[in-house]
């Protein structure tokens, strides 16, 4: 490398040039992805008259900024139960996810099974099967289980796209888990349980964090599964009850209803967003890195 | 690693091979066996799991698609093929068909547009490049019945914030004027705003799966072949196309079998109205089958979508296997 001087003037002007052409070039595609969200976040802490008036900018205030929207959405709705639900659900998923994913990822990658590689591609493709085919015959399975209009009821079918995900993931994962370590453990007189249970998996708890991550933003994602099992108000997880319970006829309550969506939107998008990477390797077939 | 991991289970299976001469009983007792014993029953959760709630669901609604199940009849019939020759001759099924394709295609073509625009953009060094990608996947990362709900209000008759700066730029004229689009309430418009929709969530996730590709491509090969004088155009066509190909396709799969599935984007904006102009399968196959109790129609009809999603599947399924290795 030569030593450090001032790039000629030509040089910083053309790289000058070169970022405004980028920016220039996003600048279109930030105010699509953003302004959607300002929207609804303005729209959730905006008075009533403050909403349906068409002589004013919309896009600031003309009344002073209110929480009555989420006062109505906490006091007079079942929000607050929805988000105990959808804690709930997600907890259960989580748990069903990572005692069932987690052996099965483990093997198909280290335990150098005959069909390995087809079983995890097969499991992988049942994510591909979509709810849209799924979710006839499974409301049947709902009915013989006794669990309709419950939410437990999206604590078994959740898992139907949060196992394969999440295998394919942790197989991945486990692949990059130095073999070393296992046999030492073995070498010490563990088991190939015990290396498992205390070797291997203490080391890879990223592997473990993001399957949790991904069991809770995937179950998040859901609407049809929850539209057609959960018709009862209490039962209902955020995303259906904010759609569904927050419209009288023909009349919305946009204020309380941006806040109830943004509320719980926000956080799973920032989730979401920290672990896009992941998603996106995991399901290009890309080792995790 | 890889290597390792593959080559290993030849010896595996010449263990197999000998032991399996001496005696079935002692084959148990191997490493190898106790091995795959193991192996398999940790196998075994996720595989019964995924079987009995995926796997028999999936033939189960073949069966139901050939009954006249229905909800709140305990008993259920075999009709052979009365549902499909039903569906086969109303003509809301031609136009759900219709709106399902022009609908995928359509955004499929757009969200290709925008997503590699965008991912072409991204790609170059610029300060502020993380700042600016996280907040360009916002519309993948926001649950989509959240978002879809923001543009509902967005496309609101009246208060629609778009309509209003559109007014005010004179593209369009004033409310209640003829020039004043409705959106979710003309048919055209309608069938526009919801391919809208699906394009604004879908084109970020596009443009990461092909940034990802572009970035695996390493420099230094393309290094190389601009030091062997190959122009830009042939290092595009020679080198980064075909190294992304692969991952290209994959993102079009999956994107292809997310939007031929999704629901919510229809049903909570237009719930397939004005006068099914924005109709699809999956909201005909809910409302058949859930909201009308028709199990077995709409069992059949969702099984219309699976000749279009096989395509994909099948391109995906080939593909993620010569990743593998």
């Amino acid at each position: 490398m030569a030593p450090a001087h001032r790039p000629p003037r030509s040089a910083r002007a053309k790289a000058l040039r070169r970022h405004l052409l980028i920016y220039l070039g996003l600048v279109p595609f930030l105010v699509i992805t953003v302004f959607p969200v300002f929207w609804m976040a303005i729209t959730a802490v905006k008075q009533e008259a403050d909403l349906y008036r068409m002589d004013a900018v919309p896009f600031w205030f003309h009344q002073a900024p209110t929480w009555k929207n989420f006062d109505i959405l906490f006091n007079r709705t079942f929000y607050r139960a929805w988000i105990v639900n959808t804690g709930a659900i997600s907890f259960w998923v989580s748990v069903i996810t990572l005692l069932t994913a987690v052996p099965a990822g483990y093997a198909l990658a280290r335990l150098r099974l005959p069909f390995a590689e087809n079983l995890g591609i097969g499991i992988f493709m049942t994510y591909l099967v979509p709810a849209i085919i799924l979710f006839i015959p499974l409301a049947r399975v709902v009915a013989e289980l006794d669990l309709q209009d419950s939410w437990w009821s999206l604590v078994v079918i959740y898992p139907t796209f949060t196992i394969p995900f999440c295998t394919w993931l942790l197989m991945g994962f486990f692949k990059t888990v130095p073999f070393e370590i296992e046999e030492a453990a073995m070498v010490d007189g563990c088991g190939q349980l015990g290396a498992l249970l205390r070797v291997v998996l203490p080391v890879s708890w990223p592997g473990l964090i993001t399957a949790v991550i991904f069991s809770f933003t995937l179950s998040m994602q859901d609407f049809l599964y929850s539209l057609a099992f959960v018709s009862i108000s209490e039962q209902k997880p955020v995303p259906l009850g904010v759609a569904t319970e927050l419209i009288r006829g023909d009349v919305y309550f946009w204020g309380s209803l941006m806040a109830g969506a943004l509320l719980v939107g926000v956080p799973v998008a920032i989730i979401y967003n920290l672990f896009l990477d992941k998603f996106i390797s995991g399901i290009t077939g890309a080792a995790i890195k | 690693m890889t290597g390792s991991a593959r080559g290993a289970p030849s010896p595996g299976a010449v263990g197999v091979a000998v032991a399996g001469r001496a005696g079935a009983r002692s084959w148990w007792r191997t490493p190898t066996a106790r091995r795959y014993v193991f192996g398999y029953s940790l196998l075994a959760p996720a595989v019964l799991y995924v079987g009995l709630l995926v796997g028999v669901p999936f033939v189960f609604s073949l069966y139901l698609a050939v009954s006249d199940a229905a909800v709140g009849e305990p008993v259920a019939r075999f009709v052979g093929l009365e549902n499909f020759a039903s569906i086969l001759e109303s003509t809301t099924f031609y136009v759900a068909l219709r709106n399902t394709l022009v609908f995928t295609v359509g955004a499929g073509i757009l969200k290709g547009l925008l997503g590699t625009t965008l991912a072409f953009l991204l790609v170059q060094p610029f300060r502020g490049r993380r700042v600016v990608r996280a907040l360009v996947v916002i519309p993948f990362t926001l649950p989509i019945a959240i978002s879809v709900l923001g543009w509902k209000w967005m496309f609101d008759s009246q208060f629609s914030v778009l309509n209003w700066a559109l007014s005010r730029v004179g593209l369009i004229g004033a409310y209640g004027s003829a020039d004043w689009p409705v959106w979710l309430g003309q048919p055209h418009l309608a069938l526009l705003s919801v391919m809208f929709v699906n394009v604004w969530r879908g084109f970020p996730f596009g443009a990461i799966v092909l940034l990802a590709g572009m970035t695996s491509v390493a420099p230094e090969i393309l290094e190389a072949a601009k030091v062997d004088g190959a122009s830009f155009l042939q290092r595009f066509r020679k080198i980064i196309v075909p190294m992304i190909a692969p991952i290209l396709f994959i993102g079009t799969a999956f994107d292809t079998v997310f939007t031929l599935s999704d629901l919510s984007i229809v049903y909570l904006l237009t719930n397939g109205g004005p006068d099914g102009a924005t109709e699809i399968l999956p909201t005909l196959a809910y409302n058949t089958g859930i909201r009308a109790g028709a199990l077995g129609r709409g069992a059949a009809i969702s099984l219309f979508l699976f000749p279009l999603l096989l395509p994909a599947m099948v391109l995906l399924l080939r593909t993620l296997r010569r990743r593998q290795y």
